[in-house]
């Protein structure tokens, strides 16, 4: 009863003051006020600076906020859409790329958005401090300013533009220079409230609640966004969920924040949608991480065998549920530039796997065991920790014994990226769309340690390393996606890691909500024409 | 063996037995009834119960035999329950025996240790260790013992601070015994018994807390807990409730089958007490 006592007063004061103020016509206005969209949220990063940590957990609440140069797209030339960034081009030499910058764009704080922003962004921010801007923009010299609205880029070594363009939407988000250019730009308050350029404004964080977004008047889109408020509920527990869309309390929940199991039951409720596109540009990889430093696992025949163990279409129909693809290499399928199927390939054959084990040297004891040891499932998704109770039981198969050491997620990173305190991991990384993001340092040697989602296996392939640094300067299209292929046999073909299956993400919901998915990058992209009926 | 006969005659210790008798053999005869590894995939995910002669409790997500499963886990709970309550016991008893017959010094000091164990929520102090520590059987033993061993100490004191009064203390004294043989041969074995009584509550609430622990992921995950199934299960609960409903009703057995074995103990005391 307090509820409603509480409501009606706070209505009657609302409209005591419109009243007052004179403002009958805000009253339609206030209506308007109903256009919120409330969103699953499943983890709450605390550093929301997108320009800083190019991830999707940060991207999902952020991209709102702050936008990148170009956005991902099904339709447009190289699958992008111009955001910040109305034009760009490489030059021949790749010593060089031109970005014409949108003009009359504004901050969320009403200054003007100009180059010296994107300037700053990129020499001060993705360069130095980005976890993959420091690969793609480690040959970033300088950033020319000619006007308000040109950006040149310089670089001391030939990069690829495809490579730039391809990195344009996860790793371009730029930021405002005159908030972050005085003092420790990771201590900068903007990096938990974040300021930008997007069709949102930040509103407020309340931990373990909510993040709340609002509307940006002034964006640069006119009669855009479509929406007054974004609010994303901290729901950790994925079966939460699930009931939460259910019973109408959130209308849409990216990511699989619904559980794979639930997906089929909750599709045939009236009002709720169940769609698997929108995730094109996010694949995810299922990946087994290998210690090659473990003398048993230097040796090319085991990691074959255990290649051969593993049943890619039970993983496929069994853990995922259908909602994924077996992998050939470390390029996924849907990949549209770079992906090659002509490469080895190890189907699920017992029999061989054992066989090559026998003919390595390890024999089976009179346990029936060959040799035993510690496999550790990364606890980001429930996918990852259900491969690993599998893959303890393919390895079985084999005569390997695996031992399963569950971490939680910070202790997991220290013990396969830092302590390298492992013989097998599984992992999720993504590829971004083109392999010298965020794949070939999957493989590459000389990576330092602590540096997650790269190899620190101990992998060390001196030819492979060539191609990789080959292909990073290659700048003739068709002769780097030509050195991108070998790079995919040869991955396949040594086995640095095995590559199991890729996936996308699932979204679920409301039939009210309109224009979901309509971008390769939907859940990270910044929701100008998500609109939502009332 | 009249204590045994009251104990049997109370209804309590009879339910008690009739639930937990039958889990400790299944629990023993797992390697038996189940060879092989219980993890196995053996059929088609998602089986529902009652449906194959070869599982008739179906399978996981993944394909597992859901009895095997539960057979396998019986042992790990029980394992875990009386090694626990085992390891708290002692650990309880010794300090318990040490603070009461130690003099002021040694009583202070151990008495506020204690205290700031029994401050701490016997699970928290378990969810802090095995995470620090990391989930291995061993490591979830120790971390629920060392959450209950406070109750069993104090209870050891109280009664090492009355039995150390009584004359024949005094005469061991006098016949030349040195300290610690008189605390650890003459006063303990006659302070444990009221200790032993504290025993069904701490295996009960020791499956409890192994069960929650592997619930939230800190259990050995290389083997299979009760816990652990009702948490793989909890993805699917809305369309295979079976996978969390019947690892559960296990659970409820079985501390329901300690606390009542506890009970029937009690009981059984009373009655003597009112026959002396």
């Amino acid at each position: 009863m307090r509820v409603i006592s509480t409501t009606r007063r706070e209505l009657l004061q609302g409209a005591a003051m419109v009243a007052a103020a004179g403002f009958a016509p805000k009253l339609a206005f206030a209506q308007d006020a109903a256009r919120r969209l409330i969103v699953a949220a499943d983890s709450e990063p605390r550093n929301l600076n997108p320009a800083m940590i190019a991830s999707n957990g940060v991207f999902f609440v952020s991209s709102k906020i702050v936008e990148p140069l170009a956005e991902a797209s099904y339709d447009g030339p190289n699958g992008l859409a111009p955001r910040l960034a109305v034009g760009w081009s490489g030059s021949e030499d790749g010593l060089s790329a031109t970005f014409k910058l949108r003009s009359g764009v504004t901050w969320h704080d009403g200054k003007p958005f100009t180059s010296a922003d994107v300037a700053f962004s990129a020499m001060q921010i993705w360069k130095p401090l980005q976890n993959l801007g420091r690969i793609v923009f480690k040959d970033l010299e300088s950033v020319e300013t000619p006007d308000e609205t040109t950006a040149i880029f310089r670089f001391s070594k030939p990069t690829p533009f495809q490579l730039v363009r391809n990195a344009l939407p996860a790793l371009t988000s730029v930021v405002p220079k005159h908030i972050y250019e005085t003092g420790d730009i990771a201590e900068n308050p903007a990096n938990t409230a974040p300021i930008g350029t997007g069709p949102f404004r930040f509103g407020e964080h309340k931990p373990g609640e909510y993040y709340k977004l609002v509307r940006n008047e002034n964006y640069w889109q006119k009669d855009l966004p479509k929406l007054d408020e974004i609010l994303y509920r901290v729901l950790p527990d994925r079966a939460a969920a699930a009931n939460a869309i259910e019973a109408d309390e959130i209308q849409l929940a990216a990511f699989s924040a619904v559980p794979l199991a639930d997906l089929d039951r909750v599709s045939k409720i009236e009002g709720i949608a169940v769609v698997t596109t929108g995730y094109e540009a996010l694949t995810y990889q299922l990946i087994v991480e290998i210690n090659h430093r473990r003398k048993e696992l230097a040796d090319l025949k085991v990691r074959r065998a255990i290649a051969h163990a593993i049943d890619r279409d039970y993983v496929v129909r069994t853990i995922f549920l259908g909602h994924a693809t077996a992998s050939t290499g470390p390029v996924p399928r849907n990949d549209t530039q770079f992906y090659t199927s002509d490469v080895p390939s190890y189907p699920y054959d017992v029999a061989k796997a054992n066989a090559l084990l026998d003919e390595a040297g390890y024999r089976r004891d009179t346990n029936g065991r060959r040799f035993s040891l510690r496999l550790l499932p990364a606890p980001y998704f429930n996918e990852t920790k259900q491969f690993g109770d599998y893959l303890r039981q393919a390895l079985a198969e084999i005569g390997i014994d695996a031992q399963l050491v569950s971490n939680d997620a910070a202790g997991h990173q220290k013990a396969v990226y830092t302590d390298h305190d492992f013989d097998l991991a599984i992992a999720p990384p993504v590829f971004r769309g083109d392999p010298a993001i965020s794949t070939t340092i999957l493989v590459r040697s000389g990576t330092p340690d602590g540096v997650p989602f790269s190899n620190q296996g101990g992998y060390v392939n001196s030819e492979l390393d060539n191609l990789i640094d080959r292909a990073a300067v290659t700048l003739d299209e068709q002769a780097r996606i030509a050195l991108y292929q070998e790079f995919q046999r040869r991955v396949v073909d040594d086995l640095p890691l095995i590559n199991v299956v890729e996936w996308n993400f699932i979204t679920v919901s409301r039939w009210s909500v309109k224009n979901v998915s309509n971008n390769p990058r939907w859940a990270v992209s910044n929701w100008a024409d998500t609109a939502i009926d009332s | 063996m009249t204590s045994l006969r009251r104990f049997l005659s109370t209804g309590e210790a009879r339910a008690g037995l009739a639930m937990l008798l039958p889990l400790i053999v299944l629990a023993l005869l797992a390697p038996v009834l189940f060879p092989g590894d219980p993890m196995a995939i053996v059929g088609q995910p998602l089986l529902p119960p009652f449906q194959e002669s070869a599982l008739p409790l179906g399978t996981d997500r993944l394909g597992r035999d859901v009895l095997a499963q539960l057979v396998h886990g019986a042992q790990t709970s029980l394992l875990v329950g009386l090694a626990a309550a085992l390891s708290a016991l002692c650990i309880g008893a010794v300090i318990g025996t040490i603070a009461g017959f130690g003099g002021r010094v040694a009583d202070e000091v151990l008495m506020r240790i204690t205290e700031a164990f029994q401050t701490v929520p016997a699970f928290l102090l378990a969810l802090a260790f095995v995470s620090v520590i990391g989930p291995t059987l061993a490591s979830v033993v120790f971390a629920i013992a060392l959450g209950a061993w406070p109750a069993p100490a104090r209870v050891a004191r109280a009664e090492v601070l009355s039995i150390r009064e009584k004359d024949y203390v005094a005469a061991a004294r006098v016949v030349g015994k040195r300290p610690l043989e008189i605390a650890f041969r003459e006063i303990l074995p006659n302070a444990l018994p009221p200790v032993l009584a504290l025993s069904s509550v701490i295996v009960a609430s020791a499956i409890l807390i192994e069960a929650a622990l592997s619930f939230l992921g800190l259990g050995d995950p290389n083997r299979i807990t009760w816990g652990g199934m009702i948490a793989e299960g909890r993805t699917v609960l809305r369309s295979a409730s079976y996978l969390s409903i019947i690892p559960g009703i296990a659970l409820v057995v079985a501390v329901l089958a300690v606390y009542l074995l506890g009970e029937g103990a009690a009981k059984a005391r009373l009655s003597k007490r009112s026959y002396a």
